[in-house]
């Protein structure tokens, strides 16, 4: 039986009008939430999920370019192998990318189709990094980076000019580190949810040539990669080791 | 007279499109970066709306919002909430301390207009 907070937030998110998350993503949460989380069970949910199952793999196989080269190609062999960490970084990437893609369609009126990370392609050079860190139950990062231009032609399209105008720096940061904040305000929202309490730090934003992104020993990377006719972000999130 | 509506959010984007949103309406958008900045523009300016993000620094919406409801003068603007928080815990703080309604970040404009337009009153302005 539900708790009566559960009762009381699901008419309230009723009234108001929220979008509730994929059920399949909140059951992994809850289940990776979990301190007693039985890894057979959570292997099943992903095995369900044929979506959560490519992703799986293409994580525990972080360094190959294509499938060909994956030397972990079961779920149950990607979670003996990684542990809990990696369902952790499966919960969390989709509400991610779902927001990420929801935010630009909805305040810049841009639809992003996501494709493989490993295809992307011009990753070099001076871009646009946002980066958001997340710390309580769980801990680790968010990054969004994208080229100058596409952060430029991004931030005109929230504000309604052509990118030629867009001429001011920090309005761009700043259009940027909104979007960076309401996707992962977004996913902060469903891990709290499921008993992952964190709590965002402010968003740093800003130009850099610094493609590298740090891994705490023993923890895990996805990195989700979006475009649109003009426009490249991708998006990586580390997780901490898991503690439990 | 026009519809006053306080933009409480530390986002210049957000508070460019809310009073972009308000823009075909006889209103005036005021604009606080911070809930420090908003309680002191909801005391003087009298609003008929605030419109308050969470998640602000210097002081956060939550906070901002519990200070107005101990304000005598100020306990009964009616406020809609804008973040994209949708946590339980902090849906259920929020609607207990007494919010008119409830916007999730993302939004469109016209989600706006239509919440606000439950509160108070939007005259389009004469063309």
């Amino acid at each position: 039986m539900q708790p009566p907070a559960h009762k009381e937030y699901a008419a309230l998110a009723k009234q108001y009008g929220f979008a509730p998350a994929p059920e399949s993503v909140m059951r992994l949460t809850q289940l990776v939430a979990d301190q007693y989380a039985d890894l057979d069970e959570i292997a099943r949910v992903i095995e369900k999920d044929r979506n959560l199952t490519a992703r799986l793999l293409r994580v525990a196989n972080h360094h190959a370019t294509c499938e060909a080269e994956y030397t972990i190609d079961s779920v149950e062999q990607a979670i003996m192998r990684n542990g809990i960490g990696i369902a952790l970084i499966l919960a969390m990437g989709t509400p991610l990318s779902l927001a990420l893609q929801k935010a630009f369609q909805t305040m810049a009126g841009l639809k992003l189709d996501q494709f493989p990370a490993h295809q992307l392609t011009g990753v070099n050079g001076e871009h646009m990094r946002g980066c958001i860190g997340f710390a309580g139950k769980i801990a680790g990062h968010v990054y969004l980076r994208m080229t100058l231009p596409s952060s430029r032609a991004v931030a005109a399209a929230i504000f309604g000019c052509k990118p030629e105008d867009m001429n001011n720096t920090d309005e761009i940061r700043d259009a940027i580190g909104e979007l960076l904040n309401i996707m992962t305000g977004n996913f902060k929202s469903n891990l709290c949810d499921a008993g992952l309490e964190c709590r965002l730090e402010p968003p740093k934003v800003g130009i850099t040539n610094d493609y590298t992104t740090p891994i705490e020993s023993g923890g895990c990377i996805e990195r989700m990669a979006f475009r649109s006719a003009n426009i490249h972000p991708f998006i990586e999130v580390t997780a901490n080791p898991w503690a439990g | 007279m026009a519809t006053k509506i306080l933009s409480v959010d530390d986002s210049r984007t957000i508070r460019l499109i809310v009073a972009r949103a308000f823009k075909p309406y006889d209103c005036t958008v005021l604009e606080a970066g911070n809930g420090e900045e908003g309680l002191a523009a909801a005391a003087r300016e009298k609003p008929d709306l605030i419109i308050l993000d969470v998640t602000m620094p210097v002081m956060d919406g939550v906070t901002m919002l519990t200070k107005l409801k101990e304000d005598e003068a100020l306990k009964t603007t009616p406020v809609i909430m804008l973040t994209a928080e949708s946590g339980r815990d902090n849906v259920l703080q929020i609607a207990k301390l007494g919010v008119r309604d409830y916007l999730v970040k993302p939004f469109k404009e016209d989600q706006l207009i239509e919440k606000a337009g439950r509160v108070v009153s939007l005259q389009k302005k004469a063309a």
